[in-house]
């Protein structure tokens, strides 16, 4: 790999340690700068290509990096096409990939762009133990996006032969069995941007996946928008640890770079998740100014790391941190402001924040805030938010939460807020968030009834509900039965599916939703129906649940016996989980008792 | 100095002990997940503290197959002894 510009002055004076951070790709691109004004993404990289510009990849003590400079990816993922086109991949082809935070993957992600064929990003393991977990969410993922192959990290790919083999047919190559490849001599076929770019499974069900389809326009439309409301500046880089197979980490921070022209420093999420001050070295170490975005609790875990050293002003330099984006889950404000507290002493400036609203059905971001303003909040009544009118049934003081601002819209989209009736919401009123425009989603990939389930025309209903103040949208909550903790997104079908696999317990037993802890945290919980009598046979059976639960989803679950008919059901005779929630916390569902 | 599994059990054990929140009797046979019930961010603190300790990094391949402490020790030892 070359790359090298170590010309470029300005890189050494503002680098701390040269000799760990050789030949970086340029910040400034050296070509007139077009915010992703392509017709497709293959186009975008194309371009990038004649730039400086390109992206870095840091061990895991931000140091040592691996440059891949635009006009080598472009190489590479062409000889890369050529491989695949002569395997046989045909246009529309799927091709899954673990998307390690590596040179190779986002080489095989473009080289089946150029293909014609839908890259598929899938996840890494995360954690200790929970093989069973991750196999199966992978056979899944496969099952939903039936791929001609399936690429991944050369030790990795034990796990994707066994996700794959009761599938047949899908060849499982490691980054280095793919490179040995023949290449050949075919056309490329020239991409419309119509045709979709790629799947995105990057929130949702882990049982019931749902591949999200992106075109190329909706993309770049996604990511003009992007710069745009960034205010894409000529010193800015990009700063990650986010996963490539979430949207924020893939569009916001991968592919966002490529077609803007920007240069884009990364460090592998399982790094980030052991050291992750790493990330504000990187930032320190930057030259020119940094966009860097993460959920809230990539700042908490920052903040929670550093309470236990001191010279933090000597360690960090974050005053070149320009947008500090905030997104991916439940802004949490204080969270933020301690943030701001503990690295002001570093230079860090709390106007940097920006918060935003995004999915990946409408690619990633659907409004931003305005760059420099920081994060605004309202204050609003809990009784409100809970769906009631202050003044009745409630007495007493009323307890109030704050609400952040998430922004203006991109250009092209709308957004509106609509009641239960469909009629648009006057300001201030809450309802459900409902989006059109250029970057929304075509559909799930071969999933119609789900399609239909969220899409009517041109406007797409988010499931998540919100008010407009001064036209900006405050969200008030995330689609109303996701659990989202420490920013991953859960449901819980996948919960109450994993208990479905016990002997004894069927669909409809179950019901399990998120529950506030008193010290503020989201936790999940599941009630489940219970036919035994015996305390110790309960407290047995507790226990192979919450096995279970560990196991198939990776989290440590309150589980809660319940008496037979006890959890609610709609009109229709569908388990109501909101209903059994509400029910539980004012106690007028009881626990039985188990033995201790 | 090659190390096994039961050298690096007890050192390994002093590293856990303050991630063990329900104070129970950790051993090899302890379940990071069932027995200690660590969340997923709150095992990569642990994954730091263990990298650090004995100067190695634990490979993402290897962590869905690590269940217990004892399978740890396993794994360390084996890294170390490479």
């Amino acid at each position: 790999m070359s790359g090298a510009h170590s010309s470029d002055s300005e890189m050494m004076r503002a680098d701390t340690d040269r000799s760990a951070v050789p030949a970086l790709t340029r910040t400034e691109g050296g070509v007139p700068r077009r915010f992703a004004d392509f017709d497709t993404l293959g186009e975008a990289l194309d371009y990038a290509a004649t730039s400086a510009c390109g992206l870095n990849f840091f061990d895991a003590r931000a140091q040592n990096p691996r440059v891949l400079s635009y006009a080598e990816l472009a190489s590479d993922a062409r000889e890369g096409a050529q491989r695949l086109i002569a395997k046989g991949v045909q246009p529309g082809d799927r091709i899954a990939l673990i998307a390690e935070t590596s040179p190779e993957f986002v080489s095989a992600f473009f080289a089946a762009v150029y293909a014609g064929a839908l890259p598929v990003p899938l996840p890494l393991p995360t954690s200790f133990g929970g093989r069973e977990g991750y196999v199966e969410q992978i056979r899944n993922q496969l099952t939903s996006c039936d791929p001609s192959m399936a690429l991944a990290p050369s030790a990795l790919t034990e796990f994707v032969s066994e996700a794959a083999a009761p599938l047949g047919g899908i060849e499982t190559l490691g980054w280095d069995a793919f490179a040995a490849l023949p290449t050949g001599e075919a056309s490329m076929p020239k991409a419309k941007p119509d045709d979709i770019a790629y799947l995105q499974y990057s929130s949702g069900s882990t049982r019931f996946p749902h591949g999200v389809e992106v075109t190329h326009s909706a993309l770049l439309a996604n990511l003009n928008g992007h710069a745009v409301g960034v205010g894409l500046q000529p010193r800015d880089r990009v700063v990650s640890w986010l996963p490539f197979y979430h949207d924020m980490g893939l569009v916001g921070c991968l592919l966002s770079p490529v077609a803007n022209q920007t240069s884009a420093d990364y460090l592998a999420t399982e790094d980030f998740a052991r050291r992750p001050l790493s990330w504000l070295t990187l930032i320190s170490r930057h030259q020119g100014t940094a966009l860097s975005y993460s959920p809230t609790f990539g700042y908490e875990i920052c903040a929670r790391r550093i309470s236990s050293q001191s010279g933090v002003a000597d360690k960090f330099d974050l005053s070149r941190w320009r947008i500090a984006g905030n997104g991916a889950d439940m802004i949490r404000p204080s969270v933020m402001e301690n943030f701001a507290r503990t690295f002001a002493p570093a230079g860090f400036d709390a106007k940097a924040f920006l918060p935003s609203y995004g999915l990946a059905e409408a690619t990633l971001a659907v409004t931003m805030t305005r760059p420099g303003t920081g994060i605004e909040t309202d204050l609003v009544d809990e009784r409100r938010l809970a769906g009631e009118t202050p003044g009745d049934v409630h007495s007493g003081e009323p307890r109030t939460r704050r609400i952040v601002n998430c922004g203006y819209p991109l250009p092209g989209m709308r957004i509106e807020v609509r009641g239960a009736d469909d009629r648009v919401k006057p300001e201030g009123e809450i309802g459900r968030v409902i989006i059109a425009g250029p970057s929304i989603m075509l559909g799930y990939f071969r999933d119609e009834e789900a399609t239909q389930a969220c899409l009517d025309g041109e406007w797409l209903d988010t499931g998540d509900m919100g008010y407009m103040k001064d036209g900006a949208i405050y969200i008030v909550g995330r689609a109303k039965d996701m659990i989202i903790i420490n920013g991953k997104n859960h449901w819980p079908q996948d919960i109450e599916w994993a208990i479905e696999q016990l002997p004894g317990f069927k669909a409809g037993d179950i019901a399990a939703f998120a529950i506030t802890t008193p010290q503020g945290e989201e936790s999940p919980a599941v009630l489940v129906q219970c036919r035994t009598s015996d305390p110790d046979d309960r407290a047995k059976v507790r226990e192979a649940i919450k096995a279970k639960v560990k196991a198939m989803t990776g989290m440590s679950c309150i589980v809660e016996l319940v008496p037979p008919r006890t959890l609610p059901r709609t009109s229709s005779g569908k388990l109501s989980r909101s209903k059994a929630r509400s029910l539980y916390l004012s106690g007028e569902i009881q626990p039985l008792a188990v033995a201790a | 100095m090659s190390l096994s599994k039961d050298t690096v059990l007890p050192r390994l054990i002093e590293i856990i002990e303050p991630f063990n929140k329900k104070g129970i009797a950790l051993s090899a046979d302890t379940s990071f997940a069932r027995d200690l019930e660590l969340d997923s961010l709150t095992v990569m603190d642990l994954v730091a503290e263990i990298e650090d300790e004995y100067d190695i990094i634990l490979p993402v391949n290897m962590l869905p197959d690590l269940e217990t402490i004892g399978d740890v020790a396993g794994a360390v030892a084996e890294i170390k002894n490479k």
